[in-house]
């Protein structure tokens, strides 16, 4: 704030700039000065931006982007690129550093606009317990009109409009901290629309969600674009970019590429170099040699103009668990704040178990038990009723010693780059068998495994600073943590959400290392791609019941099961389906992108 | 076996929407009310005005429909050393000594007397009772609607400088993020645990507090990164303070208000006045 009212100082220098400009109810009348150069409603001129710091850093080094009235753009690059750094410039929650940033005919730097601009530029951020002000619902909504002095007798309509919307007016009373993942967005999406702004920007929204959350905001966006309303989101998911009309690729501070999701996905090679990927669908046409296709109705269309060819036979990849059981859970139920007027169930009769040195995908969404049954697995919670059993010990039994379970069975929570607490990278990594008691050079030994295997060069990153990591890093660093106990088992949540495309391939790297080494894996993931590509088996969990469990190419195979649990085939196993459904003579089953190719008689 | 579930123990600020007729109140006169009340019972120093004072707060969490059980659940944390202090006066008899006391029971400097025995019943009818009217403040009345009530009971203040829209803000969202921090302490507990740290073992307090620093400093770090997070969004959203905001909630006094607070302030004077005429 201080850094921004010096600047203001700088440019403006009057006496009246000394203060934060007074404030005062925007009326309609207003806006319309925004409206007034309707094809560059944002316009960025050679924008820089540093962060103070020692050393500085340079997040922006020179943007030129112009954003028309209705457009819905964007924004994709690595994490570190600077996507969400350009975002804050566009409601000036950041001033330049250098260059200009004009909303309409307004720049950012006028600090008296900046509230006309924030109630025309409204946004949404990625955490979605961190943006939400009240207590109740409706009154989060309320929050931002309220500010703005919306008349209170305007209030309850804008709210209600706001709501229905996002399709969360039912839920009005409710606390927010009692929602899901997804309905959250929902909320935090109806309380910028409460101010009916002209932009919104989502700055990775969608990455804590699960399919139908995710699937749920899709359709909102879509919905307010046809309304008009120029979206901005930004975001590592490809087949989210692509439903937008322009992409903007960003790199290192710079745009590296923009044009439409047909022109940007036309250039995979690029792509890759910058870190980011093309959508399933795109990739699969263009190793057919088919032009960009975004969808699948595009694909198929593409297919039918290409001559017929004999399919070839697919590769083979069968991966199989080595015999035992490691892992058997029976008639497993939970209920959490027993006997309080707030107890919820989460768990009903859950059977599941996992054979030794296979990896069990485990799905569902965003509530449906999945870290309540985790959690069961290395004794953090213990059955309430039921049965638990992990190699030999019975944790059903209150005698167990949980300790030994816990040495046995890694626990991965999501997001485990925040419970980093160490100062240096090689301390935090060796918390834990420093815990079990090892000697020094047994801990050393155990710190340099882990962090080969999740990657990092022992030497190299054993004395950094926990606090100067990339996100990424600070995941490894948390992944190692776990796997110095050299776990048999290692379970693990969610653990590429929030990951940009080329992390994510890497960590799907690491897991693939594991199993190679013998490690029994139990994933839990909202990203139906990874599970296909990592286990063999999965077990859905619906409503805190097993819907089903199976084999991968079995499970995937049910898109009316795993619709009715909130989720979706992963996207090569949807397109399979739909050549199907069109004719093409496609055996079941199919996963990945080489069998589909294969199949079809490509390259 | 719920060693984790710490949101078990979080009452504070948590509603209850059992609808009563407490829940449909004004906000300011339960305020108002339960302060006054909370105040005389305070003042009480004999059995008997402390028990009446229990009494009534019993009463008030009847008539909001309040599970009993659930609205002293707020005590169970302290209660081993509410239980030692109640040990300590019942013995050691501080405080009326006098020779009206009847000597009961009596081993070195341990002396029970009648006295002592009265004085540890009023203290923990008091306790009990000011648990009770706190939670029944929160457990009757949303976080906003207490807030939009101390705002407005703190406006004739504001000509002395107190920022009475802006203190109101920082009430709601302290409770706001109690159950979001007892959550990612939870995480942290069971995050840390899962990696064989032993949290509850050892005696020493030193190697205690040393355990329990990889679950401080994470939890520090994130509170201060989630507050300015919170901090961006608000701003994002236009919140500069609270010159010129209107309110969604609403407060509206009606007839039951007026004759609520008739009640309990007619109440509070008889509890002012046991209190007198007994001192």
């Amino acid at each position: 704030m201080h850094d921004r009212l010096d600047r203001f100082h700088d440019r403006d220098g009057s006496a009246k700039a000394r203060a934060l400009p007074r404030l005062s109810p925007i009326s309609v009348e207003r806006r319309f000065v925004f409206e007034a150069t309707l094809d560059a409603l944002i316009r960025i001129e050679n924008l820089h931006h540093t962060y103070a710091g020692a050393p500085p850093v340079d997040a922006l080094r020179g943007i030129d982007l112009t954003i028309r009235a209705g457009e819905y753009v964007a924004i994709v690059g690595a994490n570190g690129s600077g996507k969400s750094t350009l975002a804050r410039h566009l409601n000036a929650l950041l001033l330049p550093t250098r260059g200009d940033v004009w909303i309409g005919r307004t720049n950012t730097r006028d600090a008296k606009s900046w509230r006309e601009i924030r109630a025309i530029v409204q946004m949404v951020f990625q955490q979605p317990d961190a943006q939400l002000v009240a207590t109740m619902v409706e009154e989060e909504v309320a929050f931002g009109p309220e500010n703005f002095g919306v008349p209170e007798n305007e209030l309850p309509a804008r709210v209600r409009a706001a709501l229905e919307t996002v399709g969360m007016w039912a839920q009005r009373q409710r606390a927010p901290h009692l929602l899901s993942a997804g309905q959250k967005q929902r909320v935090a999406i109806a309380g910028a629309l409460a101010l009916q702004p002209r932009v919104l920007v989502l700055d990775e929204a969608t990455a804590m969600l699960d399919p139908a959350g995710r699937a749920a905001v899709h359709q909102i966006l879509r919905a307010l674009h046809q309304r008009g309303v120029t979206i901005i989101t930004i975001t590592h998911e490809m087949d989210e970019a692509a439903q937008a009309e322009r992409i903007v690729v960003m790199h290192a501070g710079h745009i590296a590429l923009q044009g439409t999701p047909r022109q940007i996905f036309a250039r995979g090679n690029e792509l890759r170099a910058l870190a980011l990927d093309v959508p399933p669908i795109a990739q699969v046409a263009q190793q057919l040699g088919l032009p960009v296709c975004l969808t699948e109705q595009e694909f198929i269309a593409a297919l039918r103009a290409r001559a017929p060819q004999p399919p070839r036979a697919a590769p083979t990849r069968e991966r199989n668990g080595t015999g035992d059981t490691i892992i058997r859970v029976e008639q497993l139920s939970h209920r959490y704040l027993r006997g309080l007027p707030l107890e919820s169930r989460a768990l009903e009769n859950v059977d599941f178990d996992v054979t030794r040195g296979e990896a069990m995908g485990l799905v569902g969404a965003t509530g449906s038990g999945k870290s309540t049954l985790m959690q069961h697995l290395n004794g953090l919670l213990r059955p309430q009723t039921g049965y638990v059993r992990v190699d030999s010990y019975n944790l059903a039994e209150a005698t167990t010693d949980v300790r030994a379970v816990r040495r046995i069975v890694g626990l991965v929570f999501q997001q485990p780059e925040d419970q980093l607490f160490a100062q240096f990278v090689g301390d935090d990594i060796a918390f834990a068998p420093r815990q079990f008691g090892l000697d020094r050079d047994a801990v050393r030994e155990r710190v340099r495994w882990a962090m080969e295997m999740v990657g990092l060069n022992f030497d190299a990153f054993k004395d950094r600073m926990t606090t100067t990591l990339s996100g990424g890093e600070r995941r490894r660093v948390a992944l190692a943590g776990v796997l110095a106990m050299r776990p048999q088992i290692l379970v693990a949540d969610e653990p590429t959400a929030g990951l940009d495309p080329q992390a994510r391939a890497q960590t799907r790297e690491i897991f693939r290392r594991l199993r190679a080494d013998g490690t029994t894996l139990v994933l839990a993931s909202h990203r139906m791609d990874d599970v296909a590509a990592l286990c063999q088996r999965v077990t859905v969990l619906n409503d805190g019941r097993v819907c089903a469990r199976g084999t991968t190419r079995e499970i995937f195979a049910r898109a009316d099961v795993l619709r009715a649990s909130g989720l979706d085939a992963p996207p090569i196993a949807r397109l399979a389906d739909a050549l199907r459904a069109h004719g093409w003579q496609i055996p079941a089953n199919i996963l990945f992108a080489d069998e589909l190719i294969a199949a079809l008689g490509g390259a | 076996m719920d060693e984790f579930e710490l949101l078990r123990y979080v009452t504070i600020g948590q509603y209850l929407p059992t609808d009563s007729l407490i829940h449909r109140l004004d906000p300011r006169v339960k305020i108002v009310g339960l302060g006054a009340l909370a105040l005389a019972i305070v003042a009480q120093t004999s059995a008997a005005g402390s028990i009446l004072g229990l009494l009534s707060a019993l009463a008030l969490v009847a008539l909001a429909r309040v599970d009993l059980r659930v609205a002293l659940r707020g005590l169970a944390p302290s209660a081993p050393i509410l239980a030692l202090l109640a040990l300590l006066q019942l013995g050691l008899g501080w405080g009326a000594r006098s020779s009206d006391c009847v000597a009961w029971w009596s081993w070195g400097i341990f002396n029970v007397t009648s006295c002592s025995v009265e004085a540890v019943i009023a203290l923990l009818a008091r306790l009990v009772a000011l648990v009770l009217l706190t939670s029944l403040l929160t457990f009757t009345s949303t976080l906003s609607a207490i807030a939009r009530g101390i705002e407005w009971l703190l406006r004739p203040f504001q000509r002395v400088g107190v920022p009475a829209d802006e203190l109101a803000m920082v009430f709601t969202i302290a409770l706001r993020f109690v159950p979001t921090l007892a959550l990612e302490t939870e995480k942290l507990l069971k995050a840390q645990a899962a990696r064989g740290a032993n949290i509850r073992g050892g005696t020493n307090p030193i190697a205690r507090t040393r355990q329990l620093v990889p679950v401080l400093v994470p939890l520090f770090i994130n509170t201060l990164r989630r507050s300015e997070e919170l901090a961006t969004a608000m701003e994002a959203r236009g919140y500069v303070g609270g010159a010129n905001r209107t309110h969604y909630v609403r407060l509206r006094s009606q007839r039951a208000d007026a004759i609520a607070l008739i009640i309990v302030m007619a109440w509070v004077v008889v509890l002012v006045a046991i209190q007198v005429m007994q001192g």
